[in-house]
């Protein structure tokens, strides 16, 4: 039968085995605390990249659309002009409306392509519809336009938000090895139950830092 | 006085324990608000550097749809005064009995009108009911298209200024709380000085520790609330 000094220093034992479980538990909560952090922290990088990649695409294509307007602003009030002079009963004006439609139409109207000389891009009041030319260079610059900087922030998020709900577990994780420190420092009758106290706090520590982990892992669709 | 307490080594560790555990509730509390805050100060951050991005691309788009239009409102001035010109010289030549001049400058006056009419049709500013002058003699509403061409972008701005405040007010009591975990850092080692000392010392190391944490306590609360 062992005596009651043999029993304390057989529970000493126990607690500092538990208590360098908990540490490691604890070191490892916070560093994955910290990960989920930096993963965040990554995401919203990538996604700023995407943001100034996507909007220099953008920018470049409302320069080209409105440029490309403004060719076919020019063809079409020149060809208006050449119109009326082609009309003209005098015919020296005729031979310059011809000597114009062969020379120098065709390059006003290479430049006004597509806005100029595509109905589709005129709206229902007459305007050219730059919009919708921007819409159709976007799709053909889909490589940056396609780019989705929202859905690198929505991750973000995610992993915050299991950051958030991380630290109560730790803290938890942490507050337990106070109780376990304590329980060493004790004598034997409180020993036990702020021993039991501390294991009890570890538990739910646990429990709840592992179930964090489950429940955004399947949120996220199976990535840690 | 009694000798058997001054003489007890005991005496206060309960305490300095009680105090311990208080310190690292508090500790505790203050880490996850530090990391909610901070959580909350990125986001905020990334935020406002997105709008930032989106505002320049906005002010890009107006940049070119106000040039274009404007230059649209321009040839459209140009051709009209031209005709204009055109047609008053030909009546000056018309006048002067030159009737080949006044032939060839009122042709000319046709082009003009002819293209002053396409550049309108194609110009916001004239045909927009928004802009559009009221009469012949009047000048387009320009600074009314400006506004509403550039209404968007304000919005944009006003969103990136208010998200870069929210980063900075975040930002702030981020900083805060890591000073009042640094106080209450200070707070642990009164407290294990205090586990250490005679008793007497104990119990004024603990009345330290104890001023210690109320001020990391009410600090917390400050940021908390405000």
């Amino acid at each position: 039968m062992d005596n009651p000094q043999g029993k304390s220093d057989r529970l000493a034992i126990w607690i500092a085995v538990l208590t360098a479980l908990v540490s490691l538990t604890t070191a490892l909560a916070a560093w994955r605390t910290a990960a989920l952090g930096s993963t965040a922290g990554d995401l919203i990088y990538q996604g700023m990249l995407n943001a100034v990649k996507k909007q220099a695409g953008a920018n470049e294509d409302w320069r080209q659309a409105y440029q490309e307007a403004g060719y076919a602003r020019d063809y079409l009030v020149f060809l208006n002009g050449l119109l009326v002079r082609e009309n003209s009963t005098d015919p020296a004006t005729q031979e310059q409306a011809a000597q114009l439609r062969t020379y120098l139409l065709p390059g006003m109207k290479s430049l006004a392509t597509s806005l100029g000389t595509n109905p589709s891009y005129y709206t229902t009041g007459g305007l050219l519809n730059v919009q919708k030319r921007f819409n159709d260079l976007e799709k053909q610059s889909s490589d940056l336009s396609s780019l989705d900087p929202q859905a690198f922030f929505s991750q973000s998020d995610n992993y915050y938000t299991e950051q958030r709900w991380l630290v109560v577990g730790t803290i938890l994780i942490a507050v337990s090895l106070f109780w376990l420190g304590l329980s060493q420092l004790s004598h034997l009758r409180p020993r036990v139950l702020i021993l039991v106290l501390g294991i009890i706090v570890y538990g739910v520590g646990l429990v709840w830092c592992l179930g964090v982990e489950v429940i955004f892992f399947f949120l996220r669709g199976g990535v840690l | 006085m009694n000798p058997s307490r001054n003489s007890n080594p005991e005496r206060g560790k309960t305490l300095v324990l009680l105090l311990t555990l208080l310190n690292m509730v508090l500790v505790a509390t203050i880490s996850a608000l530090q990391v909610d805050v901070t959580v909350r100060s990125n986001q905020a951050n990334r935020d406002s550097q997105y709008y930032a991005i989106q505002v320049t691309g906005s002010l890009v788009q107006t940049g070119a749809q106000s040039e274009f239009d404007l230059n649209t409102y321009s040839k459209w001035l140009a051709d009209t005064q031209q005709s204009l010109v055109a047609g008053y010289s030909a009546l000056q030549r018309h006048s002067a009995n030159d009737q080949a001049g006044y032939e060839r400058l009122t042709f000319e006056s046709l082009i003009y009108q002819a293209q002053a009419e396409q550049a309108k049709t194609l110009s916001v500013l004239l045909t927009d009911p928004a802009y559009a002058p009221a009469s012949d003699q009047a000048s387009p509403n320009v600074s009314a298209y400006y506004s509403d061409i550039n209404a968007d972008s304000v919005a944009l701005v006003q969103k990136q200024n208010d998200a870069s405040d929210a980063y900075h007010r975040w930002n702030n009591k981020s900083d805060s709380y890591v000073a009042v975990l640094t106080v209450l850092a200070i707070a642990f080692f009164l407290l294990g000085v205090a586990q250490m000392s005679q008793p007497n010392i104990r119990l004024l190391f603990s009345a330290f520790a104890t001023g210690v944490i109320s001020i990391g306590f009410i600090w917390a609360l400050i940021i908390l609330i405000f």
